[in-house]
């Protein structure tokens, strides 16, 4: 059984990202399921960043340290990670830098810089890269240096370039040369490198010729290693893609037509690559049933995230199928608006990609911190539908669901997601996003409302019939109304309003069903029950396995929708377990906060990360074993550089 | 035929004080709509908070009664969705160039198609006369506890420079010339702002109906010429200094009238058109996303950037 997991460092701007694709491209033409993962700072060229990737027969659910290969492309990298090699796995550094000392590398960060020389001098090591792989060979990694300004000699030589011209094709030199060290073909590589510059014969050309030249010299230097076998889903076609593509795929295939946004990360690159594919062409059955070649998303970049939402909120009250993109400090502008979403009945979809808060906290970095802020958005009561999706795919489905109840239940509807999903890029087949398995509806949406239309109709289950603005005579409005949206103040009415929309939300309580609001995995009646929500729950899911294979009776209670919120089913299942223990990346544990509003439960037990990266399943196991063993109540897991 | 004025008249009750300019600017609008025929099922007015916005509940339309300051967002979202519908925003000075001025800004570097109303009369009037952006430093209206310590803004500079292609002011109480302002904006193609001067009787003590009379004249009548049309950089170069010269003429003589009219620039849903046609036909607001309750798009074909595939 193949699973691998590698690590390409280097500074910002120097193609780690694309290094990194380029890998998931060539595994993926080899027959692989991959997990790419970038980590990066809130910066545009020179800070350390690296990009992980995990290859295995079925996909990957977890990227984790300890990894079987390092490849530093510069000293800093060699400095982050060199810790971070399993025995018996690589560290691939350029030869160049051995005598680089922590002290003179600008870019890296105070902290790091002590905590390497202090680690080194314990060792008897000297503070320099040649040290740093002397630890690492220590423990025994075997360690191969690169001499990567000899080997761009060669490539500018073998392609009669200048040198300046092929210094890009570094990241592509200490790749190839790791996935040689892999047992990847070297035609694979090239099959990886023209599928990432496809169109790009001018950039194909000399990373062809450096991926030839770092894997002549690895040869040389290590010998040949055995090749690795092709994987099963060889000859297949399929697609790479991030959470932030799935989401804009969703928003696509699931008929939206405005999408308003700001820029801010992560967010920002599912609004580009919707905006990318805005003017697109209809399937072949929509073609020929509505004599349409293309259809158009009107996609609008705002001055700020109050004209974000305020726009989708427009669009959407003219009969424009809406959604607004952003992260929790984009959000904390757009309260008011829910609010006034809630008020004014009108369906958006805001999408919020989570990072590590609070205040502008780490931009680039992992989070979870904004479930109760989305949940108590908005002054006033104020019910809204609030779902987090676990994964990729269901990252996509939910898009399209999402859109789908905010028309329905003309609500506001809160998608939460986040930085790991966002930049993270699976392996997938066609059937997995199949929209054969989506439906579109839109709920009392009237094309032709006629005279005497009331925009807020009482009616039994709460829900009034919408007609766009612009079709009758009609006021929308946030302060309290009347039936037909003239502004009141009578007390009668106002009760009548508070109840209508109170049934509303029974409705939505009640249409959603239960197997949507949480979803259960594992053993039933188990000595351990994890409860999570959000991007944990592929990297909870390994956990389990691994749990369950050393012999941990374990179950999964994954949190999907805080509103309406499944209470009854979260306390049976709570109290069928063992011992409960809540996984979150957010300090003040807030998904167990609903849980212990709801049900009244309090959950002892947690395993928390809060340093900004994604949360490991090997680190997982670790606070399970440990809270089994010690009772502890709080164990804080912190991996990654 | 045009219709009646009284066809935009709704039941509510004006809640306005006895003597508000804004009085005089329902009146002009319900007239104006009437002599443009405008259907009232497609006009959405879209109020910001403040006096002004109860207006949405005085003309008959197919209205928005947003949040304060977000009046302009929410109006671009509707006629972004749907370019054929009349919009119409109305809010204060308080609204549109104190805590909503960023959009009021913004408003100027899309050209919708979108005429603003701007209710000016240098105070807040709902919160009880606080100082607006339009008050002049210094000056002291009934309710403030001393003196205005802000300079006040020029909102035809502000629209001048955002890039407004239409720009006039009038005066609540001329409802006739005021009447004509408001349709020559809904007749122009992008973003149009009238500043209509209006008293407050209630809490600006300053600005009376008298104060304004005593200085308010209209351009095209003091000078027959006055052509503040634009229709190429030629035009601008030359008329632009006279233009901006009676924008900043401000204090014992108040111009009214239209400042600029720009005709070079295209409108908002041109431009989307340009990127995607079929657009205008079949806006956001109306187009088909699904057959028969499927989606209309395979993501496979759409996004095959996305598809790995082996090269030749």
């Amino acid at each position: 059984m193949v699973d691998l997991t590698f690590i390409i460092g280097g500074p910002q701007g120097g193609g780690i990202e694309s290094a990194g694709q380029i890998a998931l491209k060539t595994f993926v033409m080899k027959g692989y399921n991959v997990l790419g993962n970038r980590e990066y700072q809130s910066n545009i060229m020179g800070a350390h960043s690296y990009y992980t990737v995990r290859v295995k027969e079925e996909r990957p659910g977890s990227v984790r340290v300890p990894v079987d290969m390092v490849i530093a492309l510069d000293a800093e990298s060699v400095f982050t990670h060199y810790k971070d090699v399993n025995p018996g796995g690589f560290l691939l550094y350029d030869s160049g830098t051995v005598n680089s000392r922590p002290e003179r590398i600008a870019s890296m960060p105070k902290p790091l810089k002590q905590r390497v020389a202090e680690d080194l001098k314990s060792r008897g090591l000297e503070a320099t890269v040649a040290g740093a792989v002397k630890a690492a060979e220590d423990a025994g990694v075997k360690a191969i240096g690169l001499p990567l300004r000899q080997l761009l000699k060669v490539v500018a030589e073998r392609s009669k370039r200048p040198l300046s011209s092929v210094s890009k094709t570094i990241n592509t030199m200490g790749l190839s040369a790791g996935l040689y060290l892999l047992g990847v073909e070297l035609d694979y590589i090239k099959l990886g490198i023209k599928a990432q510059f496809a169109g790009k014969a001018k950039v194909i050309e000399p990373n062809i010729i450096a991926a030839e030249a770092a894997v002549d010299y690895v040869r040389e230097v290590y010998g040949d290693v055995e090749s690795l076998p092709d994987g099963p889903h060889k000859g297949r076609e399929r697609m790479i893609a991030s959470g932030n593509d799935l989401v804009a795929m969703g928003k696509l295939v699931g008929g939206l037509t405005v999408q308003t946004y700001y820029p801010i990360t992560p967010s920002s690159d599912e609004a580009l690559y919707l905006e990318r594919h805005r003017y697109y062409e209809l399937s072949e059955e929509a073609r020929e049933a509505l004599g349409l070649e293309k259809a158009g998303i009107a996609i609008v970049q705002a001055e700020d995230e109050l004209s974000a939402i305020g726009m989708a909120i427009g669009a959407a009250a003219a009969g424009a199928r809406a959604s607004t993109t952003t992260s929790g400090p984009g959000f904390s502008l757009m309260n008011e608006m829910i609010s006034m979403a809630i008020m004014t009945e009108t369906p958006v979809l805001v999408s919020v990609w989570m990072r590590a808060g609070p205040s502008t906290g780490m931009p680039t970095r992992e989070g979870q911190q904004d479930l109760l802020h989305t949940l108590f958005s908005g002054h006033g009561d104020n019910p809204k539908i609030v779902l987090a999706s676990g994964d990729h795919i269901e990252a996509y489905y939910d898009t399209i669901k999402a859109l789908n109840l905010a028309e329905r239940y003309q609500t506001p509807v809160i998608h939460l997601l986040d930085k790991y999903l966002a930049s993270s890029m699976i392996s997938l087949d066609r059937h997995e996003i199949d929209p054969g398995k989506a439906v579109i509806d839109r709920g009392m949406l009237v094309d032709n409302p006629g005279p005497g239309y009331l925009r807020y109709k009482i009616t039994e289950n709460g829900i009034s019939p919408r007609a766009r603005v612009g079709t009758a005579p009609m006021v929308i409005t946030g302060l309290e109304h009347m039936e037909d949206g003239f502004v009141t103040e009578d007390p009668v009415v106002r009760d009548m309003m508070m109840e209508k929309r109170r049934r509303k939300w029974e409705t939505v309580a009640r249409e959603i069903p239960s197997e949507e609001k949480y979803k259960y995995y594992g053993d039933s009646n188990p000595e351990v029950l994890l409860v999570s929500w959000g991007s944990t729950k592929q990297i909870i899911l390994e956990a389990l396995n691994k749990l369950q294979e050393d012999g941990v009776s374990t179950g999964f209670l994954q949190l999907r929708f805080f509103n309406p919120f499944p209470a009854e089913e979260v306390e049976s299942i709570l109290g069928s377990a063992g011992k409960v223990i809540d996984v979150e990346q957010n300090d003040l544990l807030q998904a167990a906060f609903v849980i212990a509003g709801y049900t009244g439960k309090r959950i002892k037990h947690a395993i928390v990360k809060l340093n900004g990266r994604p949360l490991y399943d090997t680190e997982v196991v670790y606070g399970v074993k440990r809270i089994l063993e010690t009772g502890e109540e709080r164990v804080v897991v912190s991996g990654g550089a | 035929m045009a219709r009646s004025w009284l066809e935009f008249k709704t039941d509510a009750w004006v809640q306005w004080c006895p003597g508000c300019g804004d009085f005089g600017i329902l009146n002009a609008f319900h007239r104006a709509l009437a002599e443009l025929d405008i259907d009232p099922s497609n006009l959405v007015l879209v109020g910001g908070i403040g006096c002004s916005g109860r207006i949405t509940y005085y003309v008959k339309g197919s209205n928005i009664h947003s949040l304060h300051g977000r009046a302009i967002p929410v109006a671009s979202g509707v006629k972004l969705a749907n370019p054929h519908l009349t919009v119409v925003v109305a809010g204060g000075d308080g609204d549109l160039l104190g805590i909503g001025a960023g959009h009021f800004v913004a408003a100027g570097r899309r050209n919708m198609d979108i005429t603003i109303i701007l209710h000016d009369n240098a105070v807040y009037g709902l919160t009880k006369g606080q100082a607006a952006p339009t008050l002049p430093s210094w000056w002291q209206t009934k309710a403030l506890a001393g003196p205005n310590l802000q300079d006040n803004l020029n909102p035809l500079l502000l629209a001048f420079a955002s890039g407004y292609t239409f720009i006039a002011r009038g005066y609540a109480y001329h409802t006739n010339q005021l009447k004509e302002l408001i349709k020559e904006a809904i007749r122009h193609k992008g973003t149009a702002l009238v500043d209509i001067l209006q008293p407050c009787p209630t809490y600006n003590n300053i600005m009376t109906n008298k104060w304004y009379e005593e200085r308010i004249y209209y351009l095209n009548e003091e000078d027959p010429e006055w052509n503040p049309v634009i229709t190429s950089d030629h035009d601008f170069k030359e008329k632009a200094p006279r233009i901006l010269e009676k924008m900043v003429e401000w204090g014992d003589r108040i111009p009214l009238g239209i400042f600029y009219k720009d005709l070079r620039k295209d409108t908002f849903h041109t431009r989307l058109e340009k990127v995607m046609p079929g657009y205008t036909k079949h806006p956001p607001a109306t187009r088909p996303i699904s057959v028969e309750g499927k989606p209309i798009a395979d993501p496979w074909t759409v996004f095959k950037d996305r598809v790995v595939k082996k090269p030749e």
